[in-house]
């Protein structure tokens, strides 16, 4: 087994994996199973995987996969984002950063966002989070679904105005620099 | 093209998914139009904000991740040899090879034998007997997808799992699937196959499960022996899932255990 070439090809994508897990599962101990399951499956079937071929994409359609048809019977998306605990107090700032103000205005913006986009149905979820949140093609994020492409855009489009119409408060406040 | 027309387009637009043509059109109408240009900028300003609420994986989540599938690859890697043996001329190390998978063969197929009940041929009217057939049915040349009346029919009887699981981390790809009739139980059967040609068929209805078939020992999986071929069968949520092929049967095996064994929801005894 090639653990060295499956862990270079495939933790460089842990980000985007735990934060589609999050989404899907609501909780972080439930993510972190997810994430950790669908890396060992990955493993598992690491051989079938081709080399030079989308690797982010493969991981995340063994996982959606793997929370369809285990992690979602039965399972209530919680309609408020979980508390993450409280920032370190340890982290410094760099100079160039926001003041603690603007700090706390967009990590206010950040849960909101988070809140927002959890209220969303299931499929729209996952539209938002692979294409708008983790950058993916609308191409790629239809092999992960397993659906047209155009059903993708729709989901996203539909999705996106039901954001705008609860996050509009929050749009205004966008920087510049951020577009 | 009007501001119906381009709030339609618009996240096709902002994504670059539009022709050439659609993207000069949408460009031209935002140049033109002021109510237009601001719901774009109101868009960007979304995807923006969208973008700020990612999660990254906690190092606890790195760590524990990155040790589970060590262990997982040191439990594979086969254990060390201990003394260094002599190389062996290359004809006797592929019989060595030979010997060692038909022994790991036999053992495996001991242990499926001894987890499997074998039974008489179920009662030709029983949800078991029209499973039967329908896998024999269709064996050659795959099925098509379901019309969109039919899908609206399955999902209305099988909710959210109407549509056939996605396998393909298993090398699988699908074939097709399809609602049928079995023994007055609407199913929705669907169809893969691997990159040698084997098939598998996974066939779900709302209903109980036959009492024919039986757990294997140490396994919530009930098994059921069709002449050469395996089906494993579980319920969760009120369907029945039935799964039966001629791919590698170990792997058969495993994605039914993947779907159904571990599934909290699933009823098994």
């Amino acid at each position: 087994m090639d653990l060295e070439g499956f862990e270079a090809a495939t933790v460089p994508h842990m980000n985007t994996l735990y934060d589609a897990a999050v989404r899907l599962a609501g909780d972080h101990a439930t993510a972190q199973d997810l994430t950790q399951e669908t890396y060992l499956r990955a493993l598992r079937s690491f051989a079938t995987f081709e080399a030079g071929s989308n690797c982010r994409a493969w991981l995340l359609r063994i996982q959606y996969n793997l929370f369809c048809t285990q992690y979602r019977r039965g399972r209530r998306m919680p309609l408020v984002w979980l508390d993450e605990g409280e920032p370190d107090p340890a982290l410094e700032l760099p100079s160039d950063e926001p003041g603690p103000e603007e700090q706390t205005v967009r990590e206010l913006d950040r849960e909101a966002v988070r809140r927002a986009i959890a209220r969303l149905p299931e499929d729209f979820r996952m539209a938002v989070t692979l294409v708008d949140i983790n950058g993916l093609t609308c191409a790629e994020a239809a092999t992960v679904m397993d659906v047209p492409r155009g059903t993708i855009l729709s989901r996203l489009h539909r999705a996106r105005r039901r954001l705008e119409a609860m996050l509009l408060p929050e749009l205004g406040r966008v920087q510049a620099d951020d577009l | 093209m009007t501001c119906d027309d381009f709030q339609l387009q618009l996240t096709a637009f902002s994504l670059g998914e539009l022709s050439s043509d659609e993207r000069q059109q949408a460009r031209d109408h935002v140049a033109a139009c002021d109510d237009c240009a601001s719901r774009m900028l109101r868009d960007r300003q979304l995807t923006a904000l969208t973008r700020t609420s990612a999660v990254p994986a906690p190092e606890a989540t790195r760590t524990a991740v990155l040790a589970a599938v060590r262990a997982e690859a040191a439990k594979a890697a086969p254990a060390p040899a201990t003394p260094a043996p002599e190389r062996l001329p290359a004809r006797r190390v592929r019989r060595r090879h030979w010997v060692a998978l038909a022994a790991a063969l036999l053992a495996a197929a001991a242990v499926v034998a001894a987890a499997l009940l074998v039974v008489p041929a179920p009662d030709p009217g029983s949800p078991l007997a029209a499973a039967w057939s329908s896998y024999h049915a269709r064996g050659k040349d795959g099925l098509g997808t379901p019309s969109p009346k039919e899908a609206e029919r399955l999902f209305a009887v099988l909710g959210p799992d109407s549509r056939p699981p996605d396998l393909a981390g298993y090398g699988l790809r699908q074939d097709g699937w399809e609602g049928r009739d079995l023994a007055g139980h609407v199913a929705a059967v669907a169809e893969y196959r691997d990159h040698e040609g084997g098939r598998l068929t996974l066939m779900r209805w709302r209903g109980e499960l036959p009492a024919v078939a039986r757990a294997p020992a140490g396994s919530g999986l009930k098994a059921y022996r069709w002449g050469r071929h395996t089906s494993y069968w579980w319920r969760a949520d009120g369907v029945v899932w039935c799964m039966v092929g001629t791919i590698d049967q170990d792997q058969l095996y495993e994605i039914a255990e993947h779907l159904g064994g571990e599934s909290s929801g699933a009823e098994l005894g």
